[in-house]
């Protein structure tokens, strides 16, 4: 098998043992890599009993076939387990530069389990592996864990790392690697932190690996390449990074503002848009390892309450998160907010959601000064956000212990009418696009998705603003934002498109140039797949399907493919106003078109069978009871 | 063409658009924020059919033709969809998927510009309206 390694590293972190694992070469074939192998591998070894932070879950870090090739956007990998923030299963994809090294060494991933009796490193040299004790990391933030790590080992090697966040446990902590790249969503870094996994430390000596046709994918890489570079919206996010047109969604209404409570705000657009940012604070580009788009931001302020050394600057969900979201224009807060949370470890999706979501409960009188032990939260105030941000990674205080277990947790703790003002979908914060404004397809792809609100789920964002034209798979629709219209059948295809962008590891910015006949060709000519484009559509579909059997596993059903009311409610300014989405006909027409069972949301036997999920469809389904929401808040108090 | 009988009115529309566009103080911001030589090229439609507007400099100009200077952005694309986008009936990332529009340069100062899309269609639809061309006006 080209490609592939065909080996994983399993590490038992209780026994401190570590071995082998080489999947069956099927799975490779019918769920390809990343997110969907990463399921695959926890129906044959993962345990639906074990809680989120148990030392019997399984944290999988697992690379598409593609990490190793010097291919833009090729770099990324899925980290993958059951959520302590959602309490179901989840995966998260990280750039930066550890995938090539660790495909490199000889390994498809790594499959975590148990838990260390004290805080450990896993250091991967090749084909060889060993844990050693580190409490001296324990409490370092990731900078200096990172550097610590890179002094002792070498500047090569490469390192990921969790930060005082994932230590605590706190529920949307991120795993970082080299201090700039994140697993950001569904709190993972907790998971590792339950495990005693400070960092993993990684070299590889040689930098190649065998693809199946080396002669089609130098030639197919070189155009690739060639194109990413040409490419005019990826110039214009080389120039201005992923913020480039933060202005531009402001106008059109999909940018979140106070909460999800407004859709317009004309003086926050240019502050906080992607050529302000270059005009002010960049001071260099940086980019994955291969990638030639380099969207990512070095930026450094000199002076002033947000004053920051050089080092990684946000990208637009963080801009957005800690920037509009919070009432804030405040370039350089945002910056901060982002090296801050960097540093401690946690999502900036989640953390600056969690943040507004407690802005507005105490402005209604949900929390008050005795919760919040004396702060006064206020819109746009970002010197108390920055202050608040060490509290949550610490659980330090009331309010620090409670906003460390998310929006969602935090409104069931708080009551009052608190839950109406969450803005989430299966327990996952939405990311920086309101659907209202950026296209009511998302509301769909959040709620169908099975980690909860995401926007890289499928490419449904980029499909709504006309950035997708995929003829030969029937896709030449022009959507309309702000309309239902054709959006379910928009769905089919970005699902299958998404799981594949998914478990192929790519990155959805990068990936935007490459046709769909070219991703046949690449995944035939790195891993031999021998595909044509039915069959990797239909590798595509029967990912997603299932990404919803392991999901129903945990008790999700079909009432669960929702999102907060928040983000269905009429827009009350901006060009959204006063537009309706027509979710539960999207959804019904979405569910009849993919044939899934309208109460348990499961995929029909006509399904399975076509999609050769059988197997999986056995070792999940049972007489599994939809579980429902009590399920979910049971398994998350008990994994506190 | 569907929108224009020669080569010609495309670009008279167009250079008539863009004067009004300089006295409409929110445009005219816009415009110079855009700080770029553009060339809209749509010669396909024939030889002459083309013009440039330099708003480098805090200044605004606009003639017929290629610009002397190198353009810093050039797009070329048919009269009718330049009439088409014009009216804000265009969807310019689409456009640009599908190769309605092909871009040679930096598209940065363009984005400054896609906010204020819907002031210009309106500016446009009354440029038509002064040349007695409402019949070409896209309901
Ligand atoms: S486009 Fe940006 S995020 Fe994607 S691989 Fe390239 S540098 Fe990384």
């Amino acid at each position: 098998m080209k490609g592939y390694s065909g080996r994983f590293l399993k590490v038992d972190l209780t026994s401190g043992s570590t071995s082998f694992y080489e999947p069956d070469h099927d799975y490779y074939q019918r769920f390809v890599g990343g997110a969907g192998l990463a399921a695959r591998i926890f129906l044959e070894h993962g345990d639906f009993e074990a809680l989120p932070l148990a030392p019997e879950a399984l944290l999988i870090f697992s690379l598409g076939p593609f990490a190793g090739l010097h291919l833009s956007g090729a770099s990324r990998f899925s980290a993958a387990a059951r959520s302590p923030l959602t309490g179901h299963w989840a995966d998260s994809s990280c750039g930066g530069n550890f995938a090539p090294e660790l495909r490199y060494a000889g390994f498809d991933g790594i499959i975590v389990s148990g838990a260390a009796d004290s805080p450990s490193i896993l250091i991967i040299k090749d084909l060889e592996a060993k844990i050693e004790s580190c409490p001296e990391l324990w409490g370092q933030g990731v900078e200096s864990t990172t550097s610590i790590l890179k002094e002792r080992f070498g500047q090569s090697f490469k390192i990921l790392a969790i930060g005082p966040a994932g230590e605590n446990l706190v529920k949307f902590s991120c795993i970082m690697n080299d201090g700039h790249s994140a697993f950001g969503r569904t709190g993972l870094g907790a998971v590792m932190g339950s495990k005693k996994l400070k960092a993993i430390v990684l070299k590889a000596s040689k930098k190649t690996f065998d693809v199946q046709d080396p002669e089609n994918c130098k030639r197919l890489v070189s155009d690739l390449n060639n194109r990413t570079k040409e490419s005019v919206t990826l110039g214009v996010m080389r120039e201005n990074g992923t913020a480039a047109n933060l202005e531009g969604g402001v106008h059109l209404g999909d940018v979140p503002i106070r909460n999800f409570t407004s859709n317009f705000w004309e003086e926050m657009a240019e502050a906080l848009t992607g050529s302000t940012l270059s005009e002010t604070f960049l001071v260099r580009r940086a980019n994955c390892a291969f990638c030639n788009v380099a969207c990512k931001r070095i930026v450094q302020i000199d002076d002033g309450p947000y004053a920051i050394s050089r080092g990684p600057g946000p990208e637009y969900e963080t801009i957005a998160a800690f920037g509009s979201l919070l009432g804030s224009k405040d370039l350089a807060a945002t910056c901060k907010a982002g090296r801050v949370c960097n540093d401690l470890g946690m999502d900036t999706i989640s953390c600056g959601s969690t943040i507004a979501w407690a802005i507005e409960a105490f402005e209604k009188g949900d929390l008050g000064l005795t919760d919040t032990e004396d702060l006064t939260l206020t819109w746009g105030e970002m010197t108390t956000v920055i202050d608040l941000i060490p509290l949550i990674a610490h659980r330090k205080g009331k309010l620090g212990r409670l906003l460390a277990e998310g929006s969602v947790s935090a409104a069931k703790r708080t009551g009052g009418d608190s839950a109406s003002y969450t803005v989430h979908a299966k327990g996952l914060e939405a990311p920086m696009h309101d659907p209202r404004g950026g296209g009511h397809g998302l509301a769909l792809t959040y709620a169908i998705s099975h980690r909860g609100a995401c926007h890289v789920f499928s490419p449904m964002l980029f499909m709504e603003m006309g950035a997708c034209y995929y003829p030969e798979i029937g896709f030449d629709l022009e959507l309309e934002p702000m309309s239902s219209d054709n959006k379910p059948e928009a769905a089919v295809v970005a699902v299958a498109l998404g799981a594949l962008e998914n478990s192929a590891c790519m990155c959805q910015f990068a990936d935007r140039e490459i046709t769909i006949p070219e991703w046949v060709e690449l995944f035939n000519c790195v891993a031999g797949m021998n595909w044509n484009i039915e069959d990797m559509m239909k590798t595509g579909r029967r990912i997603f399907y299932l990404q919803r059997l392991v999901n129903h596993g945990f008790g999700v059903c079909a009432k669960d493919d929702a999102v907060s009311s928040r983000l269905l409610a009429p827009a009350t300014d901006g060009a959204p106003e006063g537009i309706e989405i027509n979710f539960e006909e999207m959804k019904r027409r979405f569910y009849e078109l993919m044939d899934l069972d309208p109460i348990s949301g499961m995929p029909s036997a006509q399904v399975i069978l076509d999609h050769d999920l059988a197997t999986e469809t056995a070792g999940v389904m049972g007489d599994l009871p939809c579980r429902g929401q009590e399920f979910f808040d049971q398994a998350l108090s008990r994994s506190d | 063409m569907e929108f224009w009988k020669d080569e010609t009115e495309p670009i008279k529309a167009f250079l008539a658009l863009f004067e009004n566009a300089k006295k409409d103080p929110e445009l005219s911001e816009g415009l110079k924020k855009v700080n770029q030589l553009i060339w809209f090229d749509y010669s396909e439609d024939g030889p002459n059919c083309s013009f440039h507007v330099d708003c480098r400099n805090g200044e605004i100009k606009v003639g017929v033709g290629k610009p002397e200077d190198q353009p810093d952005l050039t797009m070329s694309l048919s009269a009718d969809d330049a009439h088409r986008s014009w009216s804000n009936k265009l969807n310019p990332v689409m456009a640009i998927t599908r190769k309605k529009i092909r871009v040679k340069g930096s598209a940065t100062g363009l984005l400054k510009l896609a906010p204020k899309l819907k002031r210009v269609a309106s500016i446009y639809g009354d440029t038509l309206r002064e040349m007695g061309w409402e019949n070409k006006i896209i309901a």
